[in-house]
């Protein structure tokens, strides 16, 4: 392999010495998916890295201009496969601004708690992920025994554990199940017990403290610059959310605080992400507590909502509804919009061209992992290479969000 | 021009023009269903309600209606404007009209939408109308509530055989009469009739007849929903699959101006389908021609013959160049064949290589024998670009084939190149007369008598494989689009008649269909024809 940089100058160099190529990835248990890093190495130092992404490419864009606008809900899921209500939802709001709609407000309250339900499950297992990474196992069996209450409500309550498809233009699939509040009051504590027990054994580890503090600072500055959101910009002391510097659904009825880092290290993600856990449990407690027990899910408009099953067999009115939204697909009016939420991993932002038919023109997806990954490589340099494992570790980055 | 104003947008209108009419020429979409642009006016499906305003000064026609109060949870008096089937009324200066524009237009839309579909059975899954179906989108536009009554609906006859195209279900129908009008006014034959009255009523055939003649797809093109259907599209394919084309029919030399609908998927043609055209087809096609889509696919040639055996292009080619070496000596023992089933272009290229290149003297022309016309569309000529290949020709005139025959008895010729594969006198006679000469080349796209008799065959592409310029028999020059992609080996015929004068060693630089346009007459390639771009610029869909 060639070397990245040929203007060494081997002169400043005790011994002369050519700088060692090294591959990392894009098959690498540390690499979260398929991810490749070029290393350039001196001895264990890395003096130059290449992050390479695109070895998980199934072209989420361009399969959005083929089917209808319902049809997208399936791929948003799989671009951040570890909190896919997050994306459905965040899809779900771009296509209602370009409709002009928005649904009833038991809807996004629902909205609302299984979001926050899916980030905490992204929180815990970066956090559980990076833990294991560093040789601490049973934290992450902890966090992942934890995310199993999340996802049987998940379960419960869309039939799927992982990739729901739950999300729909002007409302959800389905309302919550009858017994949807005990649950989720039920399950959150449990969750946040492991979470405490996770905790005890990694915060006075000496080890993993050693290997978090003061690696991979970014500078508030950079990070800014790189569009970094989410925990990874607030942890370099940035306190942007999009739930408070613009709030969508009923997240301006929450209270809840954002975890701020000072350094920016990995040390400040790792804790910002545990905090933001603690808040995420708040806001679905709140939430929970407004959400109204009757009313609809659904907007009441037959051009957008499918009619329910038993009169599309029964009634021919009911057919037609249903043969225009699945053969057609909903009619969203020309235009262009952007709009964005706070997914796991920060601003996750869907630019949207219709040109009045039932099919997306151009669907642009702003993932936040695109941004926080092209940090990687000035977070790295001059590290070591173990040092390559907590800092990639702490960023979360989805390999699927990188499908752009 | 005298004007009317349809919701404050103000169109002009012709003598004798109805609303709907002056608003469908101006591109207003007035719902409706019974309306035909090229049929009388039944006015029944009450689709195309407006609200037409009083004269100034004059009061408005208003009727005494009940109205139910949800909050009094009775009903309560209440007016509202009588309102004017839109197909019926005649303009007159200065009118205004509201169409969307009028919440009572609008409720009487939803009204009329949720009678149609009353007893309307749920059928869109098996119906081959869903998704070109006026009940669905009207009911999206106009009505979007669900199913009121309770009752179970009117049961009718299903799947009723009209005749050996046409199938019925009366439970879709809504008795808008286009196929009773269709049949008495178009095609001059009254064989539909309407039975019963109410939402018993349906639509039947004549007693002892069967809906057989000519124009019987017409009935099944005008049926607005899915009530009549064609045996032959029948279950075959959904129609938000297909992709159109905007082509011209091949049966005669009437040259009617259709649709191609093709599944692009399975590179199959489904159906032909007439495209409006006021100057030539009207709205209108024959059965012979809605069904001559079938010939892009069947009885082709898929690869090149030699002595009857099948070849590459290549070897074809090459066979071609041995066999016609003897040609350079004497042009005037080599005979060209043009083709009157063949575009423009095809027989220019051809037309030039003998002519220009070859030297040769003599020209004929092949095609189908006269077949039946009549007084509607179809003509005697089954040919689609006789008058093309006449007109590329000038004088003299190609002969017909009887006298290629002739001339060959008698010793005149060693050579033919010929275009086609249809010809006018009987096959055996041709084939014996043929086959006695040093060399036969022929182009065609489908089996038939000169591809028979031919000692070397190039397939060609069919009319649907291909862009191409047909005149038809009023003179108007017209583009038929491609649609599909060529089957098998066939090559665009301009193309093999190219390539084949490069291999006997002429200067046949045509590589692109636009470099034989170009070489071409304007009057030839459509361009300034009195036809000029219609095909080019017809709308995707009938409206109508």
């Amino acid at each position: 392999m060639e070397p990245l940089d040929r203007d060494l100058e081997e002169g400043l160099l005790e011994l002369p010495s050519e700088p060692m190529m090294l591959n990392m990835g894009p098959s690498h248990p540390a690499m979260h998916g398929t991810v490749r890093i070029v290393l350039e190495l001196s001895g264990e130092m890395i003096q130059k890295a290449d992050v390479q992404i695109g070895y998980l490419h199934r072209g989420f864009e361009k399969m959005c201009e083929r089917g209808t606008w319902s049809q997208i809900f399936p791929y948003v899921d799989r671009c951040n496969y570890v909190s896919p209500m997050l994306n459905n939802v965040g899809f779900a709001l771009a296509v209602e601004k370009m409709l002009g709609v928005t649904v009833p407000e038991r809807c996004q309250y629902y909205r609302v708690v299984l979001g926050e339900l899916a980030r905490l499950c992204d929180h815990m297992i970066c956090s559980g992920a990076m833990c294991m990474e560093l040789g601490a196992f049973t934290p992450f069996l902890y966090f992942a025994r934890a995310r199993e209450i999340i996802w049987d409500i998940f379960e419960e309550e869309t039939g799927a554990r992982v990739t729901h498809s739950f999300g729909r233009v002007g409302g959800m699939a389905s309302p919550p199940s009858k017994f949807f509040k005990e649950m989720v009051r039920a399950g959150v504590p449990r969750v946040l017990e492991f979470i405490n027990e996770g905790e005890k054994l990694l915060l006075k580890n000496r080890i993993f403290l050693d290997r978090l503090e003061g690696v991979g600072v970014m500078p508030k500055e950079d990070a800014l610059a790189l569009g970094w959101t989410g925990i990874v910009l607030r942890a370099s002391g940035v306190p942007y959310d999009v739930r408070r510097a613009h709030p969508y659904l009923v997240y301006d009825r929450m209270e809840f605080d954002v975890p701020v880092g000072t350094t920016g290290d990995n040390y400040d993600r790792f804790m910002c992400r545990q905090e933001e856990i603690r808040q995420t449990a708040r806001i679905i407690e709140q939430a929970l507590d407004q959400m109204p027990d009757e009313g609809p899910i659904n907007i009441d408009d037959p051009r957008i909502i499918l009619p329910p099953k038993n009169e599309v067999y029964t009634t021919i009115e009911a057919t037609i509804q249903h043969f225009k939204i699945v053969m057609e697909g909903i009619k969203v009016p020309a235009g262009e919009c952007y709009s964005y939420t706070e997914a796991g991993n920060g601003e996750l932002g869907f630019y949207l061209v219709s040109d009045g038919s039932g099919t997306p023109y151009r669907c642009r997806i702003r993932p936040p992992c695109f941004a926080t990954t092209q940090g990687l490589q000035q977070l790295i340099t001059g590290l070591m290479i173990p040092d390559v494992v907590p800092t990639f570790g702490s960023l979360n980055m989805i390999g699927g969000e990188c499908d752009h | 021009m005298a004007t009317i104003k349809i919701d404050g947008r103000e169109i002009p209108f012709e003598q004798g023009d109805t609303i709907i009419r002056a608003a469908h020429r101006a591109g207003i979409d007035i719902p409706h269903y019974c309306w035909h642009p090229g049929l009388s006016v039944a006015a029944n499906c009450r689709m195309c309600l407006v609200e037409v305003l009083p004269p100034p000064g004059r009061p408005a026609m208003q009727l005494d209606i009940l109205r139910w109060d949800a909050e009094k949870k009775d009903y309560v008096p209440a007016r509202k404007p009588k309102l004017i089937p839109s197909c019926q009324q005649a303009c007159a200066p200065g009118m205004e009209v509201l169409s969307e524009s009028s919440e009572h237009v609008e409720e009487a839309r939803a009204a009329v939408q949720e009678l149609l579909l009353l007893n309307h059975p749920v059928d869109c899954p098996i119906c081959d109308q869903a998704g070109e179906c006026r009940l669905q989108d009207y009911w999206l536009e106009h009505q979007r509530t669900g199913k009121r009554m309770k009752q179970e609906v009117v049961h009718k006859p299903k799947g009723v055989v009209f005749g050996p195209t046409i199938v019925y279900d009366a439970e879709r129908c809504i008795i808008c009469t286009r196929c009773v009008r269709f049949t008495a006014e178009v095609a001059q034959d009254p064989v539909l009739s309407v039975r019963e009255r109410g939402n018993l009523n349906e639509i039947v055939v004549s007693p002892g007849r069967e809906l057989d003649h000519d124009y019987t797809l017409m009935t099944e093109h005008v049926c607005p929903v899915g009530a009549l259907t064609s045996s032959d599209f029948r279950f075959k394919a959904r129609v938000w699959f297909l992709r159109s084309a905007r082509t011209v029919c091949q049966g005669c030399s009437t040259g009617c101006n259709a649709y191609l609908d093709y599944d692009p998927r399975s590179n199959t043609p489904h159906r032909h389908r007439p495209r409006d055209n006021e100057a030539v087809n009207k709205y209108w096609m024959c059965d012979e021609g809605m069904l001559s889509y079938r010939r892009a696919v069947e009885n082709r040639l898929l690869s090149g013959l030699v002595g009857g055996e099948e070849a590459s292009l290549d070897d074809a080619l090459e066979a071609a160049k041995d066999q016609l070496a003897g040609l350079k000596d004497d042009p005037s023992r080599v005979a060209i064949v043009l083709s009157a089933q063949h575009s423009n272009e095809d027989n220019f290229a051809l037309l030039k290589l003998g002519r220009t290149f070859i030297g040769a003297k003599d020209f004929y022309v092949s095609g189908k024998p006269l077949g039946r016309g009549d007084k509607i569309l179809m003509s005697e000529d089954k040919n689609p670009n006789t008058r093309g290949v006449m007109q590329l020709a000038g004088s003299p005139a190609p002969k017909p084939i009887a006298a290629l025959l002739d001339a060959i008895k008698a010793g005149k010729y060693s050579f033919v190149i010929a275009l086609g594969a249809d010809i006018e006198v009987d096959t055996q006679n041709a084939k014996s007369a043929l086959s006695k000469l040093k060399g036969v080349v022929t182009m065609a796209a489908h089996d038939g008598a000169l591809v028979q008799a031919a000692h070397i065959v190039l397939a060609a592409c069919a009319w649907a494989e291909t862009d191409g310029t047909f005149v038809n028999k009023q003179g108007l020059s017209q583009r038929s689009e491609r649609a599909l992609t060529p089957r098998g080996e066939a090559r665009p015929a301009w193309e093999l008649v190219a390539r084949l004068g490069k291999e006997l060693g002429y200067a046949m630089t045509e590589k692109t269909l636009a470099d034989v346009r170009r070489a071409m007459a304007p009057e030839a390639r459509s361009e300034s024809g009195p036809n000029a771009g219609r095909a080019d610029a017809g709308k995707p869909e009938v409206s109508a």
